[in-house]
């Protein structure tokens, strides 16, 4: 299988073909990010679009001193903010958790999921940092590139995240624990 | 790979992203209009003989321009006569003296002092008779 850099050098001699392919390997990363990170549905698939658009029209600027992954994801960080987005705090108090689209999306389970409480409590390039670390398994490096932000910041800022979402799923913890000796209680 | 680690991973998995039909045509037809466009600026571009034949004609518009200042030079300057200078030339153990005829014109830089020079002049001249004047009523 060829490496995306490899497809990036096709598609620039003018290969559709290795494009495309490189679209059907990060248009569901691609959608699943902004999913988490926009406002609605709609806006994510709107920003997923450009994503791809610009970076066709862009792909001679693309160096491959990065990977190919962690350039596209900096232009969809730098289109999900061109969208007219809620702040972070209009969304936590919003009364209905059913509202948020990312609740929507997100399976039902024993628990909270912990990016619906990171969306809540930390602010848009915080929860960025700590997706692009955690679930799209980047180096601080990288992450500091795709955001466009010194490492040190970057660094700082997912130490910070960490502590807050390690609270949060303690506490997440002690409410199931709490609701298994409620409900054996019940029985 | 701490707890929290591997929590926030299966939480990411567990959101979820289908790529619909829809979005997937959407996609695609954005990116034939972008090609579209990329075809059409490359046809646009010009070629490398372009710029090529461009700076050659600024280069001839600027020696014309140069020439003709040179051609159509001020008939009011005189130059006065300059001695040639010399010019020493070293050659091994020889060595040649040449004449180099300079073509030196008069700056106007001087002409404001020029005129100031005839202002006291005249000051002097009145000052001058003044005195004289003072002189034949004392005497």
């Amino acid at each position: 299988m060829k490496s995306d850099e490899q497809l990036v050098e096709e598609a620039k001699h003018g290969s559709e073909a290795a494009f495309t392919e490189l679209v059907t390997r990060y248009q569901q990363k691609l959608l699943r990010f902004l999913v988490a990170r926009s406002a609605s549905r709609a806006d994510a698939e709107d920003a997923v679009q450009d994503t791809f658009v610009n970076a066709y029209r862009y792909l001679d600027s693309y160096r491959p001193a990065w990977r190919f992954s962690t350039w596209l994801y900096r232009i969809a960080i730098r289109n999900a903010a061109r969208q007219a987005m809620p702040a972070t705090e209009e969304i936590g108090e919003q009364a209905d958790p059913e509202a948020d689209p990312l609740a929507d999306c997100v399976e039902q389970s024993e628990r909270r999921n912990l990016w619906l409480i990171a969306k809540r409590d930390l602010s848009a390039d915080a929860f960025t940092a700590l997706w692009l670390r955690y679930a799209e398994d980047m180096s601080v490096k990288e992450v500091a590139v795709a955001l466009n932000r010194p490492v040190s910041w970057t660094k700082v800022t997912l130490f910070r995240s960490r502590n807050v979402m390690a609270r949060a799923l303690e506490a997440e913890d002690r409410i199931g624990r709490q609701g298994d000796v409620y409900g054996q209680a019940g029985t | 790979m701490d707890k929290l680690e591997h929590e926030l991973k299966q939480d990411a998995a567990r959101i979820r992203a289908d790529v619909t039909p829809e979005l997937r045509a959407r996609i695609e037809a954005s990116l034939r209009a972008a090609r579209l466009d990329r075809r059409e600026s490359r046809d646009v571009r010009p070629g490398s003989y372009f710029w090529w034949f461009s700076g050659l004609t600024g280069v001839a518009a600027t020696l014309l321009v140069v020439a003709l200042l040179n051609r159509a030079g001020d008939p009011d300057t005189v130059a006065p006569d300059a001695p040639p200078a010399n010019v020493v030339v070293v050659r091994g153990d020889t060595v040649d003296v040449r004449l180099v005829p300079l073509d030196v014109r008069n700056a106007d830089f001087t002409e404001p002092l020029e005129d100031e020079l005839e202002k006291l002049k005249s000051d002097l001249e009145k000052a001058r008779d003044e005195v004289e004047r003072d002189i034949r009523f004392s005497f």
